[in-house]
């Protein structure tokens, strides 16, 4: 899963922002949904734009990045097998074939995956593409490791658990052939969203030889419409457009614009500052706007501003079903019942959009159409009935102990939960972890942690990326991210069957994943409080209709465009 | 000197050694602190976690693994566990960031303490020492990441007078480092200003009482005179000392808000980033590095001491 990474120390930075404009008032800024078509206008090429990120990436090579800082200039210089489509909206999360002619061809219940190299490929510096960069490409991402590569190579890929702990010499699941270009994958079982894995910038090509180590300062050639020079780790880096692209000649992967220097700078305020007075470009989608200076953003720049939600992310709360109090429904309803969304809401500035689904709303399945079991999200808690609740499941007086972040909004969020929980009848005090240890403390079974903030973003637009965080079998011992141990055996088969189906066919399963979440709602084993909305944020430089913000990396660099 | 100059070169290797084994062990101490959990990823699996556990020797006693750690620390061979960079390299580009904030805050923060200090003293009690003493409480009360934040608002933002925030290197540009250095300076030496000269302050009111005050009073030596060379000289003597060890501090990251405000990416900023992270071999190296220059700059003011204060001998 990407991480939307912000340095706690930010939060002191917000708060004296805060009050230095506090004249200014605050309120909560404009939600939108993205147009799901590029705007018509005649791009216009040349120049070089600044954007300004909050966090660094966690390493440029993409045989380590993993972060969503990581992927978003990744995605543009390190092409794989397949891609998405370059488009605002739904449309975005749409696979298309990248460096292979077409989607994979699936055959043998779903295990073999079959694609051919394009003809006439070359890496950024100049290195004619071979089928077996593939292999390499894959066996670098086991050896690093990047991070995503216990979850989606070694548990997927036949042959790669042989490779990884040193017992293969290369991964027997893949055959390629130079001569042809063909390359064939061969999985353990039916993965349905292989296509997707396929498109991660972690396997998109590098040349065979590249050193198994991570070069984040140095990384390496890749096939795609830019190249990634001029690193320096922590401070900058530049995307320039790599001039062999176009002669490859690839559809629906158009070549960028502009050069982007990319500078890293942790005071979001000066960052929103600099955009705003045209002394910086863009501003990076995954960071938050603070909310002190969200009205002059709206006042003064309500033509190139805008919180758009991009229906990926789920902000939620888990709740144990293993320990006590919410090893009772009636105890989870409660919470569902009373928690305030709006309350929420305004913790976070306004940049949630509210909803009770597991699933967000850019990801099949999501029941958008269907009323929320515990009432309206919009509409605020309702307290009186979660008391009953909690008096009915005879939870009432429980210890409960919340486990929260230390970043903000995140710890503002638990604190009043932990207030609300106390409202209904329980007996909660909050427990607030370093950002850093967080996930591994509460992912540490024998801690059996009861409740508090957990987050997905999504890693590709599957449902099944989500759904693997309430299956029994992601319940593990250290690393878990089944906090709430759901192992309801509904689900686990629902996710076992419907997981197996190819991306490409989705849309047949999407009653039945709306369904499951419909069921899981209704259960209240999490309780949702919203989805996350990002900045959609340039300068007056930047053709900002033009501008594409895509469902899975944010910004799309390559659409960017002076006036 | 010999002497001196060994008896400091151990202190320096006694002190970096206890504090690099007890950050280091600091580190280990905290719960779920297991950096192979970290490196591996949210959704790593049992078996990854224990390879990256054994590739980066996690797995070996502790004191190996705080030898290999030193080892390459000292070598040079010392990679950040989660960023991926060499951590001396990441250091030295910092450096020249943070010793231009230092020198130039330092330099601003002693002349202006010492004519604030001064006039002070030399007016106690009087209006002038009042609101003096205001304007100096005003100055240590004010938090570093507020009054960037306000500076770079106002004279940033609303009147465009200054950048940002970044840093431009010397060599690149003077005109450019100076313009963006102009707020960090004065943000990080407002702090400083205040504490120091209510310290002068007393200590000129003390010494101004010495008898070899009145005795060159008494020769027939100007105020000026009297106040310049012999109060103000010997006034000055816990001030060096001061400023020598908050120098080091700021070169050793200590200047981590004001970095941090205004995007410098010295050595503070990346001692921050990497406490965020729980990046553990930036942290032990940037303390390392504070506590040479702690014991480097205090050897120097040891000399500088001599120079003011002739009673002290290096011998001593």
């Amino acid at each position: 899963m990407r991480r939307y990474n912000k340095p706690a120390r930010i939060a002191a930075i917000a708060l004296a922002a805060s009050i230095v404009v506090a004249a200014c008032g605050s309120s909560s800024s404009k939600t939108t949904s993205t147009p799901s078509s590029t705007s018509p206008s005649t791009a216009k090429n040349g120049g070089t734009v600044t954007l300004l990120m909050g966090t660094a990436p966690d390493s440029l090579d993409p045989g380590m990045g993993y972060t969503t800082q990581a992927a978003e200039p990744d995605w543009l210089a390190y092409t794989g097998l397949t891609t998405y489509a370059h488009a605002n909206g739904s449309a975005g999360g749409q696979v298309i074939p990248g460096l292979a002619t077409a989607l994979p061809a699936i055959t043998d219940g779903g295990k073999t995956y079959s694609v051919t190299l394009r003809k006439g490929l070359v890496f950024s510096n100049g290195k004619p593409v071979k089928a077996s960069d593939f292999t390499y490409t894959v066996e670098r991402a086991i050896k690093i490791p990047w991070g995503g590569s216990g979850q989606f190579i070694t548990a997927q890929i036949a042959g790669a658990t042989a490779y990884s702990t040193g017992k293969a010499k290369t991964i027997s699941g893949i055959t390629t052939n130079d001569a042809t270009g063909q390359i064939t994958i061969h999985l353990n079982s039916a993965y349905g969203a292989f296509d997707n894995v396929l498109a991660f910038p972690s396997l998109g090509l590098v040349p065979t030889g590249t050193p198994f180590t991570n070069e984040p300062n140095n990384p390496p050639p890749g096939v795609g419409p830019y190249m990634i020079t001029n690193v320096v780790p922590n401070a900058s880096f530049s995307l320039v457009r790599n001039p062999k692209w176009t002669s490859m000649n690839i559809p629906g992967i158009p070549a960028g614009h502009v050069d982007i220097n990319a500078k890293i700078s942790s005071n979001i305020d000066a960052n929103t500052l600099s955009v705003l007075n045209n002394s910086a470009d863009i501003f990076d989608w995954a960071d938050t706007i603070p909310g002190s200076l969200l009205p002059q953003l709206k006042s003064q720049a309500s033509d190139r501003f805008s919180q758009v939600d991009l229906g990926g992310s789920t902000y939620y709360i888990f709740m144990n079903q293993k320990a006590k109090p919410f090893s009772s429904q009636l105890a989870r309803e409660a919470v569902v019942t009373g928690l305030s969304q709006p309350a929420m809401n305004r913790l976070g500035s306004g940049t949630l959009a509210y909803g009770c689904y597991f699933l967000p709303p850019a990801i099949i399945g999501h029941p958008s159409g269907t009323p929320c079991p515990y009432g309206d999200p919009a509409s605020g808690g309702n307290i009186a009935k979660a008391k009953q609740l909690v008096t009915q499941s005879g939870m009432a007086g429980t210890p409960v102990t919340v486990w929260s972040e230390t970043r903000q909004p995140r710890q503002a969020w638990m604190t009043y939960y932990t207030s609300f929980l106390n409202q209904i009848g329980f007996k909660a005090t909050q427990k607030v972890i370093a950002d850093a240890t967080f996930f591994t403390t509460i992912g540490n079974l024998k801690l059996n942690p009861q409740t508090g903030f957990a987050d997905w973003n999504q890693d590709f637009p599957n449902p099944v990326d989500f759904y693997l965080l309430l299956s029994g079998a992601a319940i593990l011992p250290t690393n878990n991210q089944n906090f709430g141990q759901v192992d309801d055996p509904f689900i686990n088969a629902q996710v076992n069957k419907l997981g197996a189906v190819p991306t490409s066919q989705l849309s047949s399963v999407a009653g039945q994943w709306q369904a499951l979440d419909e069921y899981t709602a209704k259960k209240a084993y999490v309780a949702v409080f919203g989805y996350q909305t990002f900045p959609k944020f340039t300068s007056t430089r930047i053709n900002y209709g033009a501008a594409i913000f895509h469902p899975v990396y944010g910004w799309d660099w390559s659409s960017f465009q002076l006036k | 000197m010999t002497r001196f100059i060994i008896r400091r070169l151990l202190a320096m290797i006694l002190v970096m050694f206890v504090i690099s084994l007890l950050t280091f062990l600091l580190f280990e101490a905290i719960p779920n602190g297991d950096p192979a959990l970290r490196l591996a990823g949210r959704s790593a699996t049992a078996l990854e976690i224990q390879e990256i556990r054994h590739k980066y020797g996690f797995d070996q006693p502790i004191y190996v693994q705080y030898g290999r750690t030193m080892k390459n620390i000292f070598t040079g061979q010392a990679y950040s566990y989660t960023q991926g960079f060499n951590v001396l390299d990441e250091i030295r580009s910092g450096l020249p960031a943070t010793l231009s904030l230092a020198f130039g805050a330092g330099i601003i923060w002693l002349l202006t303490s010492i004519v604030v200090g001064t006039l002070a003293a030399i007016k106690a009690g009087r209006y002038t020492d009042r609101v003096l003493t205001v304007l100096a409480m005003i100055g240590v009360s004010f938090p570093p990441f507020f009054l960037g934040a306000v500076l770079i608002y106002f004279l940033g933002y609303k009147a465009n007078i200054f950048p940002l925030g970044g840093y431009v290197k010397l060599t690149a540009n003077p005109v450019q480092w100076f313009t963006h250095l102009v707020l960090p300076w004065f943000t990080l030496s407002v702090l400083f200003i205040g504490f120091y000269s209510r310290v002068l302050r007393s200590t000129i009111l003390d010494t101004i009482n010495e008898d070899y005050v009145r005795t060159a009073k008494a020769k027939g030596l100007s105020e000026r005179q009297v106040l310049i060379r012999h109060i103000l000289r010997n006034s000055l003597i816990p001030i060096i000392s001061l400023w020598g060890l908050d120098i080091a501090q700021v070169i050793g990251g200590g200047a981590i808000l004001t970095e941090s405000v205004y995007n410098l990416h010295g050595v503070g900023q990346l001692a921050a980033e990497s406490i965020g992270k729980l990046d553990i071999i930036p942290i032990l190296v940037i303390t390392m590095l504070t506590a040479f220059a702690v014991v480097f700059l205090a050897a120097v003011i040891d000399i500088l001491y001599a120079f003011l204060d002739p009673r002290i001998r290096l011998a001593a």
